[in-house]
C-alpha cells in the first residue's frame, strides 16, 4: 500500500502547485493587459513630441544640443530593469546576462562605471556577480509612474551636463509582440538626433508653417530633456510589460506541466493499486488452497 | 472626435507621459506661455510655443453652456496650435477641481520657507516657487 499512497501524495500536492500557477497566470493575464493599456496611451506624448522635432528640424533650425553630441566615454552610466519578483521564465536572467556582459566591456576598457538597479532579482544576482551597485530601486512594479520615473531621469540629465558620466545605457525587456520580448542595450544618453522627416510627413509640414515661440532654438532646449524622459519613460513600461507576458508564458507552461504530471502519476497509481489487489487476491486463493488440504 | 465641422470651434488634446488626459471640442482655449497667456480660437496661425507652469481654461466645451471653463493646472511643456486645433503636450496636468487647496498652499510655503544658496540653486528655488504659486492659483480660482 505504501507505494500507492505515496504516489496519491504526490499527485495532491502537484494539484495544488496547478491551483497556483493557474492563478498566476490568469493574475498575469489581467495585469499584461493593464499594462498594456498603459503603454499604448502612452506612445501619443512621444508622437507628439517627435512630430515637434520634426518641425524644427524642417525649418532648418540649427539642431544643435549638448543633449546629442556624443563625447569620448571617460565615465558611464547604466541603469538595469529587472523585476522585483521571479517565476517568470528567463526574464530577470536575460537581462541580468547582457548587463553583466556590458559592464564586463567597461571594466575591461577601465572605464569607471555608475550602476543602477531596479528590481530586487536584479540587484540580488548583479550583487552576487560582485557589481557595484550605486543606486537600488524597488519601487517600480507593474505600473512604473511618469512622477516617480522623472526625477531619476532628471538625476541622469543633471550628471550628464554637468559631465559626471558621458554615456547612459538602460538594459531592459523591450516588448515587440506578445510573442516576442528580447534583453536588449539602449542607449540613451548621448541622444539619438531627431530623425528626418519621410517624404509625406515634409509636403504636409510645409503648407503648415509653424511659428516659434520664443524660438526654435529655445523650445529644442526644452523639448530634449523632455523627450529624454519619455524614452526612458518607455523603457521603464516595456520592461513592465514583459514582466507581465513572461509570466503569463511561464505560467501557462508550468500549467501545462502540472497537467501532464498528474496525468502520469494517476497511471503510476492506478497500476500500482491494481497490483496490490492482485496480489491480495493472490495471498486470498492461496490461502484457501492451503486450507483445502 | 464626432464633429469637427462645428463651426468655430477648435479641437483641445491634452497629452501627459502617461496618457491622453483630454480630448474635447471647445471654443477657445487660454494657454500659460512661458512669457504670459494666450486666448486660441478657431482659424489662429499655427505656432508652437513653450509653456510655463499655469492654468489652461478651455471654455465653451462641446455640448456644455458657451461660457462653461474647464480649468486644468499645466507643468510646463509644449503647445502646438494648427487652424483648428490645440495640442498641449506636457509633463503633468491636474484638473483644477482635483487640486488639494490646502495642501498646495502647504507647499508653497515649504519652498519659499527653504533657504537657497548658490545661483543654481537660487534659481531653481524660485523656479519651484513659481509653479507652486500657479498650482494654488488654479486651485482657488
Amino acid at each position: 500500500m505504501a507505494k500507492a499512497r505515496a504516489l496519491d501524495r504526490r499527485r495532491k500536492s502537484v494539484k495544488n502547485i496547478r491551483k497556483i500557477t493557474r492563478t498566476m497566470e490568469l493574475i498575469a493575464t489581467a495585469r499584461f493587459k493593464k499594462a498594456m493599456d498603459r503603454s499604448v496611451a502612452a506612445r501619443d506624448y512621444t508622437k507628439h513630441l517627435a512630430k515637434i522635432l520634426e518641425n524644427i528640424a524642417s525649418v532648418g533650425a540649427d539642431v544643435s544640443h549638448p543633449l546629442l553630441e556624443s563625447r569620448p566615454t571617460q565615465k558611464t552610466a547604466v541603469l538595469v530593469l529587472t523585476g522585483n519578483r521571479g517565476l517568470c521564465g528567463g526574464y530577470n536572467s536575460n537581462v541580468v546576462r547582457q548587463s553583466v556582459a556590458l559592464l564586463g566591456q567597461w571594466k575591461s576598457e577601465q572605464v569607471p562605471t555608475h550602476v543602477a538597479v531596479s528590481g530586487k532579482r536584479g540587484i540580488s544576482a548583479l550583487k552576487f556577480r560582485g557589481a557595484n551597485i550605486a543606486e537600488r530601486y524597488t519601487q517600480f512594479e507593474d505600473k512604473p509612474e511618469f512622477a516617480a520615473v522623472a526625477p531619476i531621469g532628471r538625476a541622469y540629465l543633471d550628471a550628464y551636463s554637468k559631465g559626471e558620466i558621458d554615456r547612459l545605457d538602460v538594459v531592459y525587456t523591450r516588448f515587440h509582440s506578445i510573442a516576442k520580448q528580447e534583453a536588449v542595450t539602449e542607449t540613451l544618453l548621448p541622444l539619438a538626433p531627431p530623425q528626418a522627416s519621410g517624404a509625406a510627413t515634409s509636403a504636409k509640414l510645409a503648407s503648415d508653417e509653424y511659428s516659434f515661440y520664443p524660438s526654435a532654438g529655445s523650445i529644442l532646449e526644452e523639448i530634449l530633456p523632455a523627450s529624454f524622459l519619455s524614452r526612458l519613460f518607455k523603457c521603464f513600461l516595456d520592461a513592465a510589460v514583459s514582466e507581465q507576458v513572461a509570466r503569463m508564458v511561464a505560467m501557462k507552461a508550468a500549467t501545462e506541466n502540472a497537467g501532464g504530471l498528474i496525468k502520469s502519476l494517476s497511471r503510476q497509481y492506478n497500476r500500482a493499486r491494481q497490483s496490490q489487489i492482485t496480489g491480495e487476491i493472490m495471498e486470498i486463493l492461496g490461502g484457501v488452497e492451503a486450507l483445502k488440504k | 472626435m464626432a464633429d469637427t465641422k462645428q463651426s468655430g470651434a477648435v479641437r483641445c488634446v491634452i497629452v501627459t507621459p502617461e496618457q491622453t488626459s483630454l480630448d474635447t471640442q471647445a471654443r477657445s482655449v487660454t494657454l500659460p506661455l512661458f512669457d504670459g497667456l494666450r486666448g486660441v480660437g478657431h482659424g489662429h496661425s499655427p505656432f508652437i510655443g513653450r509653456l510655463g507652469a499655469g492654468e489652461v481654461r478651455i471654455v465653451g466645451e462641446q455640448g456644455g453652456p458657451a461660457d462653461a471653463v474647464r480649468s486644468l493646472f499645466v507643468e510646463g511643456g509644449f503647445v502646438e496650435v494648427g487652424h483648428d486645433s490645440v495640442t498641449v503636450i506636457t509633463q503633468r496636468a491636474v484638473p483644477a477641481e482635483k487640486i488639494d487647496a490646502a495642501a498646495a498652499r502647504a507647499e508653497l510655503d515649504k519652498i519659499s520657507s527653504t533657504r537657497a544658496t548658490g545661483d543654481d540653486a537660487i534659481d531653481a528655488k524660485l523656479k519651484a516657487e513659481d509653479t507652486a504659486r500657479a498650482f494654488v492659483r488654479t486651485a482657488t480660482r
